[in-house]
């Protein structure tokens, strides 16, 4: 869970009110999907360990349970976090006194309804009782997907270099949105492609819907939509089957109004025009949207979707999220089997391209086309994750993926030019005794928020401060009591020492 | 070794494809690694050629048949129960002479050996789970004791390892080395066999007297003599490998590369058949009935000495005769005397006693009789059967037979038949179930068969 | 320059954990069940099967599951569900509509308060578990009271290597190949010290095998269950083995050579708390376990009884030929091996074992032994007194 989207959607979350979690965790459909899509391994392990449990899980034995090996311990504080984070986990006291963990109610409610089925929620989509008239096929949703999706691509190259995609056509809402979302920048009259831009683009694309959706969040919420309501419906989105036609009679205006902008993406499609203005059919892009597997493109959903093996392929034309299609050589030489303008522009972002066939263009990395990318914001990461999600699968069967020169050489190419790296985050000093800077440090790594510590200074610097300021506290409240007992002890004489 | 340089000599590439014929025949020298690889690569290029297209002139349905082909030529091996001597005693014999700095064999013939012999001293002690294993090697005229007849591989593997640091030095002597190994299989009980692997990588033997002597005294010990060569075919060897094995020569035969190598130590992991010789010394010695026991593992909450070592232990296993603390199995119970084995050990090679049938091919007429869609063990689909008119008429149906028609051994409906239970299954299935569980998912998915009168027998029950 | 460092490059990739397939085994023995009714009905126990199977799905989009009944006289897939055979009486139709036909009949009513594949996955499980039912008769149930434990196992296991050779992945190299020795992993995956956790890591498909069991006596299918573990042992898929009723025998050895879990649920209070068991220690992944402390295993003692030959009663001191290894529970009565028909020698059995002699030991024994042997009057060594 670390790629850029997730990070981003995490942080949305994360600034959200506790109400707001309340409300969302009524909706099994939420409750599963950001089970599903937010959580590392070990989180989701955990909450279905608890989930059943009559009573809380005390903090010793979930420390029993783990592993104590290092990695582990990592692992484990990192998910203890994210679960606190997005409120799904809770600190609490069990029968005995001793420390222990609860789940929110709410989520632990929604959860177990979305394993078990029942209640009247509705939260999984209402699929339309009658036949549509006219049939929508899984492959015309794929293309009415890709042709939307594309054009939003396209609109934010196309202001890279103009004159290649200035005729596409995307709705004015959505020219707005990646503005507000900075990934292009109007001068004058003229879109241009900033730095998130091109982090935009470069990801692969279930990274990409959620990087717009996060952006969508942000704006609706100052349109006076209620972000619950947004929130959960994309997650319902999310749940979705492919190919089914659902109905809009159970949502609520707000949601009524997101179809509209949704379908401007391509994650949903409807026909305004006839009777069918009842219904909606996700489309791929909306039904993968809680899938967190993107390396494995056909297998998006259980084995009982239909149409799971043959529905993927949707030709040459089909470059994302399907397969690979990029091979790069030891010797810098990149050749990429695409006929499509989409990923040929993207790829002279930062190749020299030579030649172009059919359906094969060849192109060269060297030092002034990396240069030229970085020069606009592009960073080296960028490149080399582009180049691994899309490489083709004859690139994939080699570990690691890129040829190994090519990836140093990009990233020293891009050192030559930075030599610093910018971070915001805190500095935590005065720590105290030798003994529990150490600990403290050993925390903030775990947590893996720490970025740097000064062991000369006795400080150090991390990039997230909640966790830490908690930490700090606990250990505050430990000395005092040790503390104070030490001095109960010292009056008693010893005696009987009263707390432990 | 020796080194023509093909350029300079016009026969050089026609000797390396004869190498290779005789080579696997197990007869004439073979020599030049780096020309036997390569006429390996030529082989298998050449094969390509022979390719047919098929009738509608695509080959991709031959293609595919050749894979299955290949795949089941490995399954198709003689599956009738044979008598195996499963309770073996085998002398490794490791060549640590000057031969060995060679590098023809990554990344020395030395350091390859050891890699491999640790690999095949597991793999033996998989296969031949109460078997007993020493090892030996050749060095400076010598025959030194690498490591005790045991049936503990961990012992092997230590003394292996440290093998690692010495080096190779001077000439190996085979006639040392097979007294050797007669002396110390000399006790070995009469139910066993008695068998020695020689890893040679010289191309001489510096003997002390008549190595002829020493052969006749290995046949009348009822010692089988099997060798790899690593460099190239030597008659002696070759007559020594053929007499103490009754006239065979299948059990002399020279490395082609690390591959091959590697394969050929493996194969001897495989319980040997028993010969009618030995079947017969077997009876005048009769062969006998062990008593074992198989006991439990306990986990204890106090630390207990143990009978074997004497050491602390919070856990072992009790004799199940006389309840006495062993922490390591297999163990001789040192109180009462009685052979300790896990179960798990001997059950692991019951599948060499009760082999899995070979699996037949299945016509389109018979896949049509029994209307299988899909592979009974994995649930994925058939091809189709095609419509029947076209196999009903004669003539149609020689067509239908030629555009189908596959590599030899493949089937032509991609199904594969179970005699007894009558259940189809795929090529991938095939392979699996004969090579990896040794059951029938058909046979052991229903109580009662179709055909039944040998409930499960074919599969061993 | 720390950027540059070769380490942190495929660490993006790491990121993505393996899909799991999970495949059940539910034993549905009818007379197992009759005994548990009262603390633990199957119906109860399919109920919470199906939200650990749920739990199992949700956790990972890619995770996938099968799950096979090992019933009294047949084993059956429950999920997904196979496509009969079509018997001779179709062949008039001819084979056009082969396939999905069968399929099509599974489709769950449509309920907007579950989530979809949820739905489907218990409408074919239910389905399928009915019609077993339905199909299972008197007479076959009085002749058979065990059940087909191995069958399901083998079934699961061909499953598990077709998936998870089937599945696209991007480190297929690296896979696990059992038909080609000289490829891949040092020992052609016989080895036993290779890191199990490493395997894990370069699979595509973790899989594991859950057996619910409830039937005791499986002695009559031992070498085939043997067969099974050990495959099981060579891909590295763990058996987890829940046991509700009977006597743990093979399952445990299973679930130890595997490196599995083991759980006895012996008291009803314990079964009362079934999902939770399952929630708490079967569902965590290879992935999580490399993290999580599992239970039992190491923690108590294991039973590795044989199942002798002969009258298939469990044994913890047999007698084993020479020749083939089989195990008998008593000695012969003529000396001759019942399966290989070797004629055997029972020598000195009931008092000094005719044990393979470590080379360590002392000369002496081994020359006394060897002598024996040597004897031919063999068979007859009940009478000598035991040297030694």
């Amino acid at each position: 869970m670390t790629s850029t989207a997730s990070q981003r959607a995490l942080d949305y979350l994360e600034q959200l009110p506790g109400t707001t979690f309340t409300k969302l965790y009524q909706q099994p459909s939420t409750a599963l999907a950001i089970f599903r899509r937010m959580l590392p391994h070990l989180a989701k392990t955990l909450v279905m360990a608890i989930l059943y449990m009559p009573t809380p899980l005390s903090v010793s034995d979930l420390e029993t349970w783990v592993k104590p090996d290092h990695e582990s311990l990592q692992a484990r504080d990192r998910a203890l976090s994210i679960l606190q984070r997005l409120r799904i986990l809770f600190d609490t006291h069990d029968a005995a006194g001793r420390a222990a963990y609860k789940l929110s109610d709410a989520f632990a409610r929604s959860l177990r309804l979305a394993l078990t089925g029942g209640g009247n929620h509705r939260s999984f989509g209402v699929p339309c009782s009658t036949p549509d008239k006219t049939p929508v096929s899984i492959d015309y949703l794929d293309t009415f997907a890709r042709k939307q999706w594309e054009a939003i691509l396209y609109y934010v190259v196309g202001s890279a270099s103009a004159g290649l995609g200035a005729e596409v056509d995307i709705s004015a809402g959505t020219k707005q949105l990646l503005q507000k979302g900075e990934f292009v920048a109007m001068r004058g009259r003229t879109a241009h492609i900033t730095q998130a831009g091109f982090t935009f683009l470069l990801q692969e694309i279930n990274a990409q819907i959620w990087t717009l959706l996060i952006v969508y969040l942000e704006v609706s919420s100052s349109l006076q939509m209620d972000p619950v309501d947004v929130l959960s419906f994309l997650f319902t989105l999310g749940s979705l089957e492919l190919g089914i036609s659902y109905s809009t009679s159970n949502l609520t205006p707000t949601q009524q109004q997101m179809l509209e902008d949704l379908a401007d993406f391509g994650l949903v499609y409807r026909r305004t025009s006839d009777d069918a203005a009842d219904r909606y059919y996700p489309t791929r892009l909306a039904t993968t949207l809680t899938s967190d597997a993107p390396a494995l493109p056909n297998a998006s959903l259980t084995s009982t979707a239909t149409g799971m093996t043959t529905g993927g392929a949707g030709g040459a034309s089909a470059p994302q999220n399907e397969k690979g299609y990029i091979i790069v050589e030891t010797n810098y030489r990149l050749y990429a089997y695409t006929s499509s303008p989409l990923p040929i522009s993207i790829l002279s972002l930062f190749a020299t391209l030579h030649t172009r066939y059919p359906n094969l263009i060849t192109a060269k990395i060297t030092k002034s086309s990396i240069h030229a990318a970085i020069t606009a914001g592009i960073t080296s990461d960028q490149i080399i994750t582009y180049l691994t999600t899309h490489a083709h699968p004859i690139l994939r069967r080699q570990q690691p993926v890129l040829p190994p020169t090519v990836v140093d050489q990009i990233r020293l190419w891009q050192i030559e030019g930075e030599r610093m790296t910018a971070w915001r985050g805190y500095l935590i000093r005065d720590v105290g005794s030798a003994e529990e800077y150490e600990k403290a440090v050993a925390y903030a790594e775990a947590l893996g928020v720490l970025r740097k510590e000064f062991k000369a200074k006795g400080s150090f610097f991390v990039t997230r401060m909640d966790q830490m300021s908690g930490y700090f506290k606990a250990q505050a409240v430990r000395k005092r009591e040790a503390i104070a007992q030490r001095e109960a002890e010292a009056r008693g004489g010893g005696g009987g020492a009263g707390r432990k | 070794m020796a080194h023509s340089d093909p350029e300079y000599d016009d026969h050089g590439a026609d000797d390396d494809e004869d190498v290779v014929v005789r080579g696997r025949g197990g007869r004439s020298m073979a020599s030049r690694p780096k020309g036997r690889a390569q006429a390996t690569w030529e082989a298998a290029a050449s094969r390509n050629w022979e390719l047919q297209e098929g009738a509608d002139g695509s080959i991709e349905g031959v293609l595919g048949g050749l894979e299955e082909a290949g795949k089941r030529k490995r399954l198709l091996k003689d599956t009738t129960p044979l008598q195996r001597g499963i309770i073996r005693h085998t002398l490794l014999v490791l060549d640590l002479s000057d031969a060995m700095n060679e590098k023809d064999l990554r990344p020395t013939r030395h350091l390859l050996t050891i890699t491999y012999t640790i690999a095949f001293v597991r793999e033996y002690f998989e296969q031949n789970p109460i078997s007993q294993l020493g090892i030996l090697g050749m060095r400076e005229g010598l025959a030194i004791r690498v490591s005790d007849m045991s049936g503990n591989p961990n012992d092997h593997i230590t003394a292996l390892k440290q093998l690692r640091s010495t080096e190779p030095k001077g000439n190996p002597s085979l006639q040392n080395a097979l007294d050797m190994a007669r002396a110390a299989l000399y006790h070995t009980p009469s139910h066993g066999t008695r068998e020695v692997v020689i890893v040679l990588g010289a191309l001489l033997t510096s003997d002390p007297g008549d190595i002829h002597d020493t052969i006749k005294a290995c046949i009348r010990d009822r010692i089988r003599v099997r060798i790899i060569g690593l460099a190239a075919q030597m008659h002696i060897c070759a007559e020594i490998c053929r007499k103490t094995n009754g006239g065979d020569e299948n059990y002399y035969d020279v490395a082609i590369d690390e591959v091959d190598y590697r394969q050929q130590l493996m194969a001897i992991t495989t319980p040997p058949v028993l010969r009618s010789t030995d079947t017969e010394a077997q009876k005048n010695n009769q062969a006998a009935l062990l008593m074992m026991g198989f006991p439990s593992r306990i986990v204890e909450e106090k630390a207990t000495l143990c009978a074997c070592h004497g050491n602390l232990t919070r856990g072992g296993y009790l004799c199940s005769r006389c309840k006495a603390k062993v922490c390591n199995l297999p163990a001789t119970c040192p109180t009462c005397d009685l052979t300790l084995i896990l179960s798990t050990h001997l059950a692991r090679s019951y599948h060499h006693l009760f082999p899995l049938r070979n699996w037949s091919e299945v016509s389109w007429r018979r896949a049509r009789q029994k209307g299988s869609t899909q592979c009974y063990g994995c649930l994925s689909g058939f091809p189709p059967v095609p419509a029947q008119q076209e196999v009903a008429d004669g003539a149609e149906h020689d067509q239908a037979f030629a555009r189908t028609k596959r590599a030899e051994g493949a089937s032509e409906s991609s199904r594969y038949e179970c005699e007894t239970c009558g259940n189809h299954f795929c090529i991938d299935c095939d392979v699996f179930c004969h090579e990896v569980v040794h059951n029938c998912p058909g046979c052991q998915s229903r109580a009662r068969l179709p055909g039944a009168q040998g409930d499960g027998e074919a599969n061993g029950g | 320059m720390n950027a540059v460092d070769a380490t942190d490059r495929g660490a993006v990739q790491q990121d993505v954990e393996p899909p799991s397939l999970l495949t059940i085994i539910l034993d549905t023995n009818p007379h197992a069940w009759a005994l548990l009714a009262d603390s633990l009905p199957l119906s109860k126990v399919v109920a919470n099967l199906l939200v650990f199977i749920n739990a199992h799905v949700a956790i990972n989009h890619a995770n996938r599951v099968a799950v096979i009944a090992s019933h009294s006289e047949r084993a059956e897939w429950l999920y997904p569900t196979p496509t009969q055979p079509r018997q001779q009486h179709d062949q008039a139709n001819g084979a056009t509509h082969d396939g999905d036909g069968e399929r099509a009949d599974v489709h769950p009513p449509n309920d907007a308060n579950k989530y979809r594949p949820f739905a489907q996955l218990e409408h074919a499980l239910v389905t399928n578990l009915r019609r077993l039912m339905t199909t299972t008769t008197a007479p076959s149930l009085s002749t058979s009271p065990a059940t087909l434990l191995a069958g399901a196992l083998t079934r699961a296991l061909a499953y598990i290597s077709k998936q998870t050779a089937a599945l696209p992945t991007a480190t297929t190299s690296t896979q696990f190949n059992y038909s080609d020795p000289s490829s891949s992993t040092a020992a052609g995956g016989n080895d036993l010290n290779t890191d199990p956790t490493k395997a894990h890591t370069t699979l595509g498909l973790t899989s594991r095998i859950l057996v619910v069991s409830v039937s005791g006596d499986l002695a009559d299918k031992y070498i085939e269950i043997m067969n099974a573990i050990f495959a099981c042992q060579r891909l590295s898929i763990p058996i987890d083995v829940l046991k509700l009723a009977g006597d743990p025998v093979f399952l445990q050895q299973a679930a130890d050579t595997t490196g599995g879990i083991y759980m006895h649920l012996a008291t009803p209070q314990a079964r009362a708390g079934f999902l939770q068991y399952l929630m708490f220690a079967y569902l965590p992944d290879q992935t999580a376990r490399e993290n999580l402390i599992m239970p039992a295993g190491e923690g108590e003692g294991v039973d590795f009884r044989a199942a002798c030959f002969c009258h298939k009663r469990i044994v913890d001191v047999g007698f084993v030929c020479s020749i083939c290894l089989s195990i008998f529970c008593e000695p012969l009565a003529d000396g001759t091996c019942l399966l290989c028909g070797s004629h055997l020698s029972m020598g000195n059995y009931g008092r000094n074992p005719a044990v393979v002699p470590k080379r360590k030991k002392g000369k002496g024994k081994k020359r006394a032994l060897d002598s024996g042997a040597d004897t031919p009057a063999g068979s007859g060594g009940e009478g000598t007194p035991a040297p030694g």
